[in-house]
């Protein structure tokens, strides 16, 4: 990973009308790296990216891509990003190569350098076996696949995704994953958005997690969840029935009761674990789970805003 | 690949594969045409009495007959002969008869030595159109009458097979034809552009173009380009059909014709990208296409001409661009215009276009990023 800084972004505040969208964000991405936008629905997202790949306008502040001003340079920053938004913006009456073909000329492609990259995109995007179907008869994972090859079809060296994953089932969330990762192995520096924690920790290097137009936290996911998440908790289930005379032998350790489940706070639980093991057990108490979890980058936002990052 | 024809080209295609699409650009101009033949594709029944006093009687060749017999081989006059001018214009008072041609005394003498020859007329005012129709028809077969006697004045004169020429010329499908070919530049045009960019705006699309390098004015040439193709396709079917169904008696001067009506549907296409800025959602563009489209066309003389309209609203029509390509059409078409006739229409066209299209860029870049 590389230390040179391909985007900059300073003190960025975008108003809707009355709605601030965005107050003052700052932050850069490092080349080679996955950055990653955590936050909820409505946190500016969307908007960040979207002023990054020169859609909107902004109020105040100033961003730079690969040493090139966002405004001043604006058609020279807008050929080194592929933006794919959430959306898949394809033409369902076209096939997948014309679809191509019409991204590449948007960016006056050659012939040449358009055959290598519909290469690329069927050996490593995996779209060359439906190639030359037609964009309405593809299944969701497929469109999202070529979505993202229609998106990357200059080669750009910075690769935004704006929740790139959103709606997929477990399984192809997991292909996308290996595709973001391919990326990264090409040699693109990936900025994306998400609200699921587990792609968050999954995926990127560096994460910035943000909330109401602010960026609240920025940093490697370990380090997040080690210094704001808090220590590893014993997670403990119980028969409903019993979760309170189990309470009892708890009572000396810091506990609280979250969704019929027992969390208790130690800092050292894997030595603790075989202790309250035992002590439910000469109570006579069934656990249904008992278990060690690490903080997630959720507990990380909970800790900083008080809330979920998803309503459920 | 650039961008201009790589936006044309998706939009061709996709143009292609709405089976829909394709079937109402085709069967617009088709209908528009079946219903122009139904209405005005007949022999115009129009036929009128006149009246003819013959003072000139010491021709040597039986000019006089020669000209009553002509107008009444036009099947358009029925040639009554008055003995003096006073009864005639009675009869003409009392609407008998539409019109009184006077053959002076010497007008043969005249027109054989080379002297100017006239004849007098008095029309009846009493309804316009049909004085108008009369006052063509007599100037157009004088007109032919006195070149057949020209060449050939050592014959008796016959005008029998320039009959059919007077005829034609006061049809109103010589009219009509000019004024359907221009159709296309206010429906197809309009509406082949009014959905170019609000359409790619709902479906999300046009967020893939604006992240891209390509400038908006090459975005609104390649959009310009697909809608041209489709305005052209109408256009072509409209000429074709008019052609075997009208065969109207007009003048078809291609080299002329092909850059007025280009300029023009630019203008029409402009129009509809202009709409397709500003629309939120495609049916609303539509809406407003459609409604600007059948108001305009009473304003750019595609049915009459607009000095039938008040004064007020030909100021309007002057103010829309099509009118003077659908003026310089029919001229060319009907009178003849020469390059130098329709260089004030082009330049026009052409100002007109480029204040579109600024305008349209202008409208591109600051209006559609509001969502
Ligand atoms: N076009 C718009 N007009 C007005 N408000 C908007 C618009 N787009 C987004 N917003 C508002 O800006 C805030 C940030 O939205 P967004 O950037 O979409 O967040 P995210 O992508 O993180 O969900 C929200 O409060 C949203 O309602
Ligand atoms: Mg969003």
């Amino acid at each position: 990973m590389g230390e040179k800084r391909i985007i900059e972004v300073e003190g960025l505040v975008k108003h809707y009308g009355e709605v601030t969208a965005l107050d003052g964000v700052s932050f850069s991405v490092e080349e080679g790296e996955i950055f990653g936008l955590l936050g909820p629905n409505g946190a500016g997202k969307t908007t960040l990216m979207e002023i990054l790949c020169g859609l909107r306008r902004f109020n105040e502040g100033k961003a730079t891509i690969l040493g090139f001003d966002l405004v001043k340079d604006s058609r020279k920053v807008r050929g080194m990003i592929g933006f794919c938004p959430q959306e898949t913006l394809l033409y369902d009456l076209l096939s997948v190569l014309e679809n191509l073909a019409f991204s590449a000329s948007l960016y006056s492609l050659n012939r040449k350098k358009f055959k290598e990259r519909v290469d690329f995109s069927s050996k490593v995007l995996g779209v060359g076996e439906f190639l030359n179907r037609k964009v309405q008869q593809l299944s969701g994972g497929m469109k999202r696949r070529a979505n993202l090859a229609a998106s990357i079809i200059h080669d750009p060296p910075i690769v935004i995704l704006d929740e790139p994953t959103v709606g997929f089932d477990p399984n192809i969330k997991r292909e996308f994953w290996e595709l973001i990762k391919t990326l990264k192995n090409h040699g693109k520096t990936v900025l994306l958005s998400t609200h699921d924690m587990y792609e968050a920790d999954e995926l990127c290097n560096r994460v910035a997690i943000m909330d109401k137009g602010k960026i609240v936290a920025l940093d490697k996911p370990h380090v997040l969840k080690k210094t704001i998440g808090g220590e590893a908790s014993i997670h403990i289930k119980v028969k409903d029935t019993q979760t309170k005379k189990a309470l009892k032998p708890l009572d000396k350790y810091s506990h609280i009761l979250r969704d019929n489940e027992i969390q208790i706070f130690v800092t050292n639980p894997w030595e603790i674990m075989p202790e309250v093991s035992n002590k439910l057990i000469s109570q006579g108490i069934l656990t249904e789970k008992i278990e060690i979890v690490e903080p997630t980058l959720e507990d990380v936002f909970i800790k900083l805003t008080g809330r979920k990052l998803t309503e459920e | 690949m650039d961008p201009i024809i790589g936006v044309a080209k998706k939009d061709v295609k996709t143009f292609f594969r709405e089976r829909g699409t394709v079937f109402w650009t085709i069967a617009f101009p088709v209908l528009m045409l079946l219903l122009f033949t139904a209405i005005f594709g007949r022999e115009i029944p129009f036929t009128a009495n006149i009246g003819i006093v013959n003072d000139d009687k010491t021709t040597p060749i039986p000019i006089a007959a020669n000209i009553i017999s002509g107008l009444n081989e036009t099947k358009v006059f029925n040639v009554k002969i008055f003995e003096n001018k006073t009864e005639a214009l009675e009869a003409l008072n009392a609407t008998s008869i539409r019109a009184v041609i006077t053959i002076p005394e010497n007008f043969a003498f005249n027109l054989t030595t080379g002297m100017p020859a006239s004849v007098s007329l008095v029309v009846d005012e009493t309804n316009p159109d049909t004085a108008r129709l009369v006052r063509d028809g007599i100037r157009t077969f004088f007109a032919e009458f006195y070149r057949e006697f020209n060449k050939n004045y050592t014959e008796p004169i016959s005008v029998i097979e320039e009959s059919s020429i007077t005829q034609q010329r006061i049809g109103y499908k010589e009219y009509i034809v000019p004024g359907v070919l221009c159709y296309p530049l206010l429906f197809s045009s309009m509406v082949a552009s009014t959905g170019a960019i609000v359409y790619e705006r709902e479906r999300g699309t046009l967020k893939k173009i604006r992240a891209s390098p390509i400038r908006p004015l090459n975005m609104l040439f390649g959009k310009t380009l697909a809608a041209l193709f489709q305005t052209t396709i109408s256009i072509l079917i409209i000429a074709v059909l008019a052609v075997f169904l009208l065969g109207p008696k007009v003048n078809w001067n291609i080299p002329l014709l092909v850059p007025i009506v280009f300029l023009g549907s630019m203008n029409g296409i402009a129009i509809g990208l202009l709409i397709s800025c500003i629309g939120r959602s495609p049916q609303e563009a539509s809406g407003a296409a459609t409604t600007i489209g059948i108001v305009l066309q009473f304003f750019i003389g595609m049915y009459f001409p607009l000095e039938y309209l008040p004064e007020y609203l030909q100021q309007v029509g002057r103010a829309i661009p099509m009118t003077y390509a659908a003026q310089a059409v029919r001229d060319i078409m009907i009178r003849n215009a020469m390059l130098s006739d329709i260089l004030q229409p082009m330049v026009v066209l052409i100002i007109s276009a480029i204040i579109l299209y600024a305008v349209g860029v202008l409208l591109y870049k600051r209006w559609v990023e509001k969502e």
